[in-house]
């Protein structure tokens, strides 16, 4: 583990420093304030269109650099020849990939954390809407980040650092629409229709089972309970892509 | 310096077909005013977790598409499909509600704008706005003979939500007086006397006055059964200024 920790430190110090990175997060800022100029032709809904707007922003552009880092994360080190220097060292594939990635979620937390608060500030001074409830679904989206994460990560053992992205977007699309497929199931006329449907209904992960920017709007409330639940399953489903992509590594040969 | 001459040129020549090509399309844009909307089933199927987002875009697009109309053509075909999707994807958004049933009126479809806020109210029964809106349709539009009647059963509603305001009592009185619900509006007046402010008081004791009888044995049956409706603190008060003496 302590090895782990050491990659990821250095993953950490890596990745932060990254000028595209810095990029993506000035322009999710400036989403964010620009949601201020949508808001004023909203009929006095500033606080619901900048919370709302925002937070869309914060997710899709926290999944860009979650997805576009996380494809070149293993890659990157494989093209560099970087990887050789590791493994000459008594580090063990798991333990690259997990360090790897817990650098690049810290990273990535850093990120949403940032334009989530960014977003909570602006709200609260432009529209004087102090509301804990944007950070706490700055948090969830967070979460479902790095769940599509752990999957390009996966996807980038096998695939170029561009395919894996591709991928990974692909799975927070497929992600969101979890509950189509499973009316597939039900749909389905032939048992092999019905089959695939329930492999491919378990394999993407659920990403729409839970959802915080509607009570942020003011649409409902948070269930505690399904929630918790729903958080449980994504940490499940994170471990399983990361022990994956740890296996499919493995049999790599260098 | 030819070769640069003619890359200038050439840049402008293409900014110019570029911002030439844009500027000329409002003109040759679509004759049709409608908006595309598709149906709130699409979006709740395809993308749950944005619903809230798309029906905000679609509250600023319908503000915009008002303000292109209201002083134009007044075509509002595209207002009613808008405000349906908007409030199917976020039930609890109260502002398309209330703006959109008065759009909706400038369009001439007040039956829509009727039918908007009671779906309104069945997601937010907790706002009273909607009711005194609810019950300024009845009483505005409706073609009921009772309308003067369902419109005080509104604002009758609205009076007993705890932050309505003292007038929207008032009004559900008057309307009952109008309706010709004798007793009905006695009552009302009555409660707007235990809840209300030393004008809301005053009024509604001139008002009790003119519909009480004048007969002075049923004049102080009438008045012991409003005791339920106004406070026993008060109540002494209110039947020693309807009935006279100490």
């Amino acid at each position: 583990m302590k090895r782990s920790f050491a990659i990821a430190l250095n993953t950490f110090k890596e990745t932060i420093r990254d000028r595209v990175l810095s990029v993506i997060v000035v322009f999710a800022l400036a989403m964010i304030v620009a949601s201020l100029w949508l808001a004023t032709i909203s009929l006095e809904q500033q606080a619901r269109m900048m919370k709302d707007f925002g937070l869309t922003a914060v997710t899709l552009f926290g999944l860009v650099v979650a997805v576009f880092a996380a494809g070149n994360l293993v890659r990157k080190e494989l093209e560099k020849r970087t990887v050789f220097f590791i493994f000459s060292k008594p580090v063990g594939p798991a333990q690259f990939i997990v360090g790897k990635f817990l650098g690049l979620a810290l990273t990535v937390f850093l990120v949403v954390l940032g334009m989530g608060l960014f977003l909570f500030l602006v709200t609260w001074l432009v529209a004087g809407d102090a509301s804990g409830s944007v950070l706490l679904a700055t948090l969830l989206i967070y979460v479902q980040v790095v769940v599509i994460m752990a999957v390009t990560v996966f996807f980038s053992t096998f695939a170029s650092a561009i395919l894996s992205s591709v991928l990974g977007v692909c799975v927070f699309i497929a992600g969101q629409l979890s509950h189509n497929v499973l009316s597939l199931t039900r749909l389905g006329e032939g048992e092999a229709l019905k089959a695939l449907s329930w492999v491919v209904f378990i394999a993407i992960p659920n990403l729409a089972a839970v959802d915080a920017k509607p009570s942020v709007v003011g649409e409902g409330s948070i269930a505690w309970g399904q929630t918790s639940l729903w958080l449980g399953y994504l940490i499940a489903y994170m471990i399983v892509a990361l022990l994956a992509a740890s296996w499919v590594f493995r049999r790599k040969e260098f | 310096m030819l070769r640069r001459v003619l890359l200038v040129l050439t840049f402008v020549v293409c900014a110019l077909g570029v911002v030439g090509y844009q500027a000329t399309r409002p003109e040759k844009g679509s004759s049709s005013p409608r908006v595309f909307v598709p149906s709130a089933q699409f979006f709740t199927d395809f993308s749950p977790s944005f619903r809230t987002t798309i029906a905000d875009a679609y509250w600023l697009r319908t503000v915009q598409y008002y303000g292109e109309h209201v002083n134009g053509d007044r075509q509002f075909d595209s207002l009613w499909p808008m405000l349906d999707l908007i409030t199917r994807l976020s039930p609890r958004f109260v502002r398309p509600y209330r703006f959109g049933a008065f759009a909706l009126l400038d369009g001439g479809r007040a039956d829509l704008g009727y039918e908007l806020l009671k779906r309104g109210h069945a997601a937010n029964p907790d706002e009273w706005a909607l009711l005194t809106h609810l019950g300024m349709f009845s009483y505005q539009y409706g073609s009921s003979p009772d309308k003067d009647v369902i419109a005080a059963e509104w604002y009758q509603k609205a009076s007993e939500l705890p932050d309505a305001p003292e007038w929207v009592g008032r009004v559900a009185a008057r309307l009952l007086v109008k309706g010709g619900e004798r007793q009905k509006a006695t009552m009302q007046w009555a409660q707007v006397y235990g809840v209300g402010d030393q004008y809301s008081r005053v009024q509604a004791l001139a008002e009790i006055d003119k519909l009480l009888p004048v007969d002075p044995a049923a004049r102080q049956r009438e008045v012991a059964s409003l005791a339920e409706f106004v406070p026993g603190e008060l109540f002494d008060e209110f039947s020693r200024a309807l009935l006279g003496g100490d």
